[in-house]
């Protein structure tokens, strides 16, 4: 599903990936682990193609980096959920809100919406909170919601972006077995991480970042 | 048309949502109209100006001793085919008889015994011409015709009205085009500040897969509101401002102002969706390079 081909990328002011090579099949879920500014957010950027390899090719379905159209990614990006640390919801929506959002993107009907989003709502466990604001809400829940928004739109892979970055162990495992039943119905999913406790003994596959490189 | 629905949902929202910002854009861009309205009400009654002068533009040929009036039928209808010929009165030697005995009171048959008076038409122009009305080409086209022998005009005068008139139309499309550029520059602006808070909205719309029309679409929206708003504030400030201006002018002269309401609303209506649409896609298209 995701091949990344002897990928290299660097930022204007220094940083970034060197001759990256990594495949990921339908279905599985990786751990992508190492220490802030190893390289771990450019890989994930490099997928969802905010960036563009400065060499190597990265494909992902039917599209590649190398001969993808600007107005192609929004179509790619579809295919996609993307999960932050810091949640990225908009404030001056609601839960609903939130989530629904994607749909409209998609142009789903009123009643579709409606019916998908608590679906959805129900599937994280925030029933009964559609109308709070994501200030009412736990950084836990908060999270949730972000994966109840990326889910919702059906996606063939999740990226998350250190998402137990700012939950309590208790909100992180349970984010971890949520993405494992994710995974489970043959969604690829991964996860970046800098905390190894979290994610040791779960029997995934675990690439290790370092100094832009994955180390072998 | 599900993605339409929400576009134009998320659009009207935006303006309840951004109400500071609406409101310095709707009276910036007001402002703007009201001058543009102003303008379009000057040009309309400078046309009527115009019109009213054009009217009294006459062009008189006297044709030469012995020539027939059927000759003379026949030149007036190859007159009639120039392109700024409105009308053409032919006056015969009998109605030059008659006339000079209105304006003179004396019989010219009883003095002279023969009229001396000479066959002639007098050429009315077009009045509703849409540019400078050039009078030269005409004139020297008709002294070339050797059954004429004279061509009488206000050519002088009649120029300089014309050119008058020629260089102030240019200089209100000048204004006018100024105007819209400074709205334009206004709706931008506005705009951009809305993008700049509405970064993480933006965000999440790319990552989960938005096109850039569905983007632009609420911001160009919201732009176009702001502009319909303050076009509807216009058209009626503009009707307050004319109807005092004539209850001013009322008893110093008869030269009412002409202020055709409908059409200036549809004018500074298509301005403003213009300026809107063109102003928020600007400041959109920018940040979404």
């Amino acid at each position: 599903m995701i091949k990344i081909d002897n990928v290299s990328y660097s930022y204007p002011k220094g940083g970034g990936v060197s001759n990256i090579n990594l495949n990921i099949d339908d279905g599985e879920f990786v751990f992508m682990i190492g220490p802030t500014g190893s390289g771990k957010t450019t890989i994930l950027r490099l997928i969802y193609m905010d960036l563009f390899p400065k060499a190597g090719l990265i494909s992902i379905d039917k599209f590649d980096s190398q001969s993808i159209k600007k107005r192609k990614i929004p179509f790619l990006r579809r295919k996609i959920g993307v999960i932050f640390q810091n949640y990225h919801l908009l404030e001056d929506r609601n839960l609903f809100e939130n989530i629904a959002l994607p749909l409209h993107v998609l142009g789903y009907d009123k009643d579709e919406i409606i019916e998908l989003t608590n679906e959805s709502i129900e599937e994280v466990g925030l029933s009964g909170k559609e109308s709070h604001y994501p200030y009412e809400l736990s950084g836990g829940e908060q999270q949730r919601a972000c994966v109840a928004r990326s889910l919702i739109k059906d996606p063939d892979i999740i990226l998350a972006d250190e998402p137990t970055g700012n939950l309590d162990p208790v909100a992180s495992f349970e984010l971890i077995k949520l993405f494992e039943e994710i995974s489970k119905d043959g969604t690829s999913v991964l996860m970046a991480s800098h905390n190894y406790n979290l994610i040791k003994g779960r029997g995934h596959r675990i690439v290790e970042m370092q100094n832009g490189s994955i180390r072998q | 048309m599900n993605k339409l629905v929400f576009i134009f949902a998320e659009g009207f929202k935006n303006v309840w949502r951004h109400k500071s910002s609406a409101v310095s854009s709707i009276f910036s861009i007001y402002l703007t109209l009201i001058v543009s309205g102003s303008l379009l009400i000057i040009s309309q009654n400078t046309n009527k100006l115009i019109e009213y002068l054009r009217d009294k533009y006459k062009i008189e040929v006297f044709f030469k001793d012995g020539v027939t009036e059927e000759r003379v039928t026949e030149l007036v209808t190859e007159f009639k085919k120039k392109n700024i010929v409105q009308s053409i009165t032919v006056i015969s030697k009998k109605d030059a008889e008659r006339i000079f005995k209105s304006q003179f009171g004396d019989d010219i048959l009883g003095l002279l015994g023969y009229n001396p008076l000479p066959i002639s038409c007098v050429i009315n122009l077009k009045k509703d011409w849409p540019s400078r009305l050039d009078l030269q080409p005409i004139i020297s086209d008709l002294k070339k015709y050797r059954e004429v022998d004279e061509v009488r005009h206000q050519g002088k005068l009649i120029s300089r009205i014309e050119s008058y008139y020629d260089r102030f139309l240019q200089i209100m499309i000048i204004a006018i085009s100024i105007t819209l550029i400074i709205a334009i520059f206004i709706i931008s602006n506005t705009v951009r500040l809305t993008i700049f808070s509405k970064k993480q909205l933006i965000k999440s719309l790319q990552l989960i897969g938005a096109t850039k029309w569905f983007i632009k679409g609420p911001f160009i929206i919201e732009g176009i509101v702001h502009g319909l708003i303050a076009a509807v504030l216009a058209v009626y400030s503009l009707v307050g401002i004319i109807r005092f201006s004539k209850y001013l002018i009322y008893d110093l002269t008869e030269f009412g102002i002409i202020f055709d309401q409908v059409f200036i609303f549809q004018v500074l209506l298509s301005i403003s969706i213009l300026v809107g649409f063109i102003g928020a896609n600007r400041a959109i298209s920018r940040f979404l390079k």
